[in-house]
């Protein structure tokens, strides 16, 4: 039993219960903050993985921005009332289904994979080293991705253009 | 790490899998963006895992494109979710049953 | 099979007169509608080709020792063959005689009874047609021609009983005569094909030879019946004889051409074709016989009581047939044939001059034309006379040597009871015969004279010729035809060998002739003498009055069958069948269709959740699949 393994299991619990806490909330903002919760988790799971710049990437743009602009919207909307029936059987139903076929089959197949029992690695990435490694062997998906980003933000420009009262754009 | 990779796959399963219930099993479309947000964590924990056990660094390039993808499809759904909201006046899925 | 001493002048007239009518029909019916008179003289030129034709086979082959034929393959598989072709012989040639001289006869009559009438055109278009399918069938080589000839015989019955379809009766007669014959001849098809699943093929030489010997007695005794039942059907013998009186909603030169003379004669014809295959099954000779007693009996009686000129020919037609019939199935095939022209002879002069009367009293009532003073048509009555002593055989009339020669096959046979029931039906059929003429042409009570005095004479002085001569040709061949049964007899009797000398029957002409000359006296005394009282000993009894006029209630039998087996249980059964099978199968087809998109539809819920966990669904299987084929299928 390892240090690393113990702060494994911790930050595994972590995630996994704000992620369970996140889906099952009837308000949504209760809902969010779970969730926020969950990507601290993930972040200090990045950090244990050795990748500290990911980890910070987290804490920035996933629970500093994305969440914050959901956060913006479900106050903008002011979605008060609640469901009534949190999780109606007609979805439940197929959801439990597909879960527990899910389980079963996720279960098979990690116990059958032989480079499951892998033992991980110690090892860190420095942030410039990563940073070159982007830059260079995928300087295209960078670009491709702040391409991706302007059509976004175009997009969200253009739908959340009010007025919306005379019909259609 | 003693934490043999098939742990890690195990907890990034676990999460997409609530991801996957959280979108299809809510009643709020803000809600099934969420879930595709925890999903996309999910797949990020699976990649990162990945890097590190086979000591690549594409793994890690991955989940930043995983975190540029997700901030541009948030701002769009959001915004059509916003958009939605104001011509309909409701947030629930089925009330957008026009394609049936 | 090749021609003896083939020419091609017997193939040619042989062609002509069988297939120019059928031009005729065409052009009239395509062509000529608008222009009656045309079309009169077309329809007449076909048939006088056709008669030509005959007349020329007829003298050509006086001498005809074995038959022609020429023939060609139509249908071949397997071992099923099946031949077209014309086939003359000694009883075809006659028969085509007859034929081809009674539809002469009859259109040229038919210039001045139908003159006026809307569907002239027609009328002779239809008129071709049948003359076209009777010749045809006359000179069919095998039963399959035969049979669709036979078809289209009945056709033309059809379309000229319900020639004046605006009255209902008409086309109900029509309908009637078509699906009563209609019955038997699906049992003649039915015959049809048992003959050639069994022989291999249809020629009518074949039948009559001695390759038919070779079946098996079941298969000819059965065979034999079922073509007997088209006879049945055709020819209107008992119990499929109810079409024939209905038949008379025709105009009276369609009776007279085909009620009475050739088309139900087809039925007899038949008979006589295949006579040697008949021969052969003395089971069904015996049925036969005995379908040919009771209809020429019971038809006799309905005769007796009947008001209708028309309806008293048409039983009578009806019980002469059963006579031939009778003639036949006894063995005497010369005779039977030789009855059958002279009664062509006779019976259409008998409805031509009926025709008359009818169309200048405009009536069909033998006691209102009577009382109208019928008489003073004279040369119809005196054909009508010449016609009626013929029927009742009297001498030197060519009815007289018929009759004679059937009542001598039927007393050859070893049971009297035949013979017994001949003479029966011949007093009978004087009785009504001159019940009729003394009601008709002698009434006992003068009615008013002057009220239809004018509509005989002057309505027709040009058509009144057109209809005189038939009659007179016709009474002319009634008279002299008779003394032509010698040679008549021979002729039909070469194909078979030397006739063996009949056995002289001495007694029989003097029997004939008295019961003949009873016959005629019980009806004078009935019907004819001044202060008579007009009712016959038969309407005496009211029970025998009432089965006779309803025709033994055979057609009540009909509709009860009709209403109670085929109405009630057939047609339901079909019906639903039809609705719930048929109808069912496609709208159930539609149906499920259907309910599948129905069903299917569930999953198009246009919940986007529900395409989400489909997604979702294939992608996991997309790992299983990976999964499998990194670690196995590699």
């Amino acid at each position: 039993m390892n240090v690393f393994n113990l702060l494994f299991f911790a930050i595994a619990a972590l995630i996994a219960a704000s992620t369970v806490l996140a889906v099952t909330r009837r308000n949504l903002v209760h809902a969010v903050i779970y969730l926020i919760f969950g990507f601290f988790g993930s972040a200090f799971l990045f950090y244990l993985f050795g990748a500290p710049f990911l980890a910070a990437l987290m804490v920035i743009v996933y629970a500093g921005a994305i969440m914050i602009l959901f956060l913006f919207i479900i106050m903008m909307l002011r979605v008060e009332a609640p469901e009534e029936r949190l999780f109606p059987p007609r979805q439940l139903l197929p959801a439990v289904v597909f879960a527990a076929a899910y389980v079963v089959i996720g279960a098979f197949l990690l116990v059958q994979d032989p480079s499951s029992a892998a033992p991980l690695p110690e090892a860190r990435t420095e942030p410039s080293a990563f940073g070159r490694y982007v830059f260079t062997k995928s300087w295209l998906a960078v670009e491709i991705a702040s391409l991706l980003l302007l059509v976004a933000m175009v997009g969200a420009l253009l739908i959340g253009k009010r007025p919306v009262k005379e019909g259609e754009e | 790490m003693a934490v043999p990779f098939g742990y890690v796959l195990a907890l990034a399963g676990i999460v997409a899998l609530l991801g996957i219930c959280c979108a299809v099993a809510r009643r709020n479309l803000i809600m099934i963006l969420l879930g595709v947000e925890v999903m996309l964590n999910g797949a990020a924990i699976a990649f990162t895992g990945a890097a590190l056990r086979w000591q690549q660094l594409e793994g890690q390039a991955f989940v930043l494109f995983i975190i540029a993808v997700a901030a541009a499809e948030v701002s769009l759904g959001l915004a059509l979710i916003v958009y939605l909201y104001h011509r309909t006046g409701s947030l629930d899925p089925q009330d957008y049953r026009v394609l049936k | 099979m090749t021609a003896a001493a083939a020419t091609d002048a017997t193939l040619i007239a042989a062609l002509l007169a069988t297939k120019l009518p059928f031009v005729a029909f065409a052009v009239i019916l395509v062509l000529t509608r608008g222009r009656p008179r045309l079309s009169a003289g077309l329809s007449l030129a076909a048939v006088t080709v056709s008669l030509g034709g005959a007349a020329f086979l007829l003298v050509r082959h006086w001498g005809l020792g074995r038959p022609i034929e020429y023939a060609a393959q139509w249908v071949a598989g397997g071992d099923v063959s099946v031949r077209v072709g014309i086939l003359l012989d000694p009883l075809s040639l006659i028969m085509l005689a007859i034929v081809a001289t009674i539809c002469f006869l009859v259109q040229v009559y038919s210039l001045g009874y139908m003159a006026g009438d809307p569907g002239f055109s027609r009328y002779y278009a239809f008129m071709s047609l049948f003359a076209w399918a009777m010749t045809n069938l006359t000179l069919a080589a095998t039963l399959l021609q035969l049979y669709i000839f036979w078809e289209l015989v009945g056709l033309a019955s059809y379309l000229l009983i319900g020639f004046w379809y605006e009255k209902f009766s008409a086309s109900e007669a029509g309908k009637k005569a078509f699906v009563m014959t209609r019955c038997g001849d699906v049992a003649f098809f039915l015959g049809l094909l048992l003959i050639l699943v069994h022989l291999g093929n249809l020629d009518i030489r074949e039948l009559n030879g001695p390759a038919a010997g070779r079946m098996s007695p079941a298969v000819v005794t059965a065979g034999a019946l079922l073509i007997f039942g088209g006879i049945v059907g055709k020819s209107a013998q008992f119990p499929l004889l109810t079409w024939l009186p209905d038949a008379m909603e025709g105009p009276t030169p369609v009776s007279a051409l085909l009620h009475s003379a050739t088309m139900v004669a087809a039925g007899v014809y038949l008979f006589a074709r295949l006579f040697p295959f008949f021969a052969l099954s003395p089971t069904a000779l015996g049925v036969c016989l005995a379908v040919g007693t009771v209809s020429m009996l019971t038809a006799s009686t309905m005769a007796m009581v009947s008001r209708d000129i028309k309806q008293v020919w048409a039983y009578s037609t009806i019980s002469q047939l059963g006579l031939m019939i009778m003639g036949l199935a006894a063995g005497g095939y010369a005779a039977g044939v030789f009855h059958l022209t002279t009664h062509a002879a006779f019976k259409a002069l008998l409805f031509l001059c009926s025709g008359v009367f009818i169309h200048a009293f405009h009536s069909n009532d033998m006691f209102v034309i009577g009382r109208q003073g019928g008489r003073r048509l004279r040369v119809p009555a005196a054909c009508l006379v010449i016609a009626a002593a013929a029927l009742s055989g009297i001498w030197p009339f060519s009815g007289f040597f018929s009759k004679e020669l059937v009542l001598g096959a039927l007393a050859d046979l070893p049971n009297p009871l035949w013979v017994a029931a001949g003479l029966l039906g011949a007093f009978l059929t004087t009785y009504y015969t001159f019940r009729l003429i003394f009601i008709l042409l002698f009434p006992a009570q003068k009615g008013p004279e002057k009220i239809h005095s004018q509509g005989a004479g002057h309505n027709h002085h040009g058509g009144y010729a057109a209809m005189a001569w038939p009659l007179v040709v016709l009474a002319a061949v009634t008279v002299v035809l008779g003394f032509g049964e010698h040679a008549i007899v021979q002729f039909l009797s070469r194909p078979f060998g030397p006739v063996p000398a009949a056995a002289h029957h001495g007694w029989l002409p003097y029997a004939a002739l008295g019961l003949g000359a009873a016959a005629v006296w019980l009806a004078w005394f009935e019907f004819g003498r001044r202060g008579a009282a007009q009712i016959g000993f038969v309407e005496r009894v009211a029970p025998l009055h009432a089965l006779f006029s309803e025709r033994w209630y055979i057609d009540r039998a009909y509709r009860w069958l009709l209403d109670h087996v085929v109405y009630r249980v057939l047609s339901r059964m079909c019906a639903g069948s039809d609705r719930k099978v048929i109808d069912g199968a496609v709208d159930g087809l539609g149906q499920a269709t259907a309910s599948a998109g129905g069903i299917m539809s569930i999953l198009h819920t246009g919940m986007v959740q529900y395409r989400l966990i489909v997604v979702f669904v294939a992608i996991v299987g997309l790992a299983i699949y990976f999964f499998v084929w990194e670690h196995h299928g590699r």
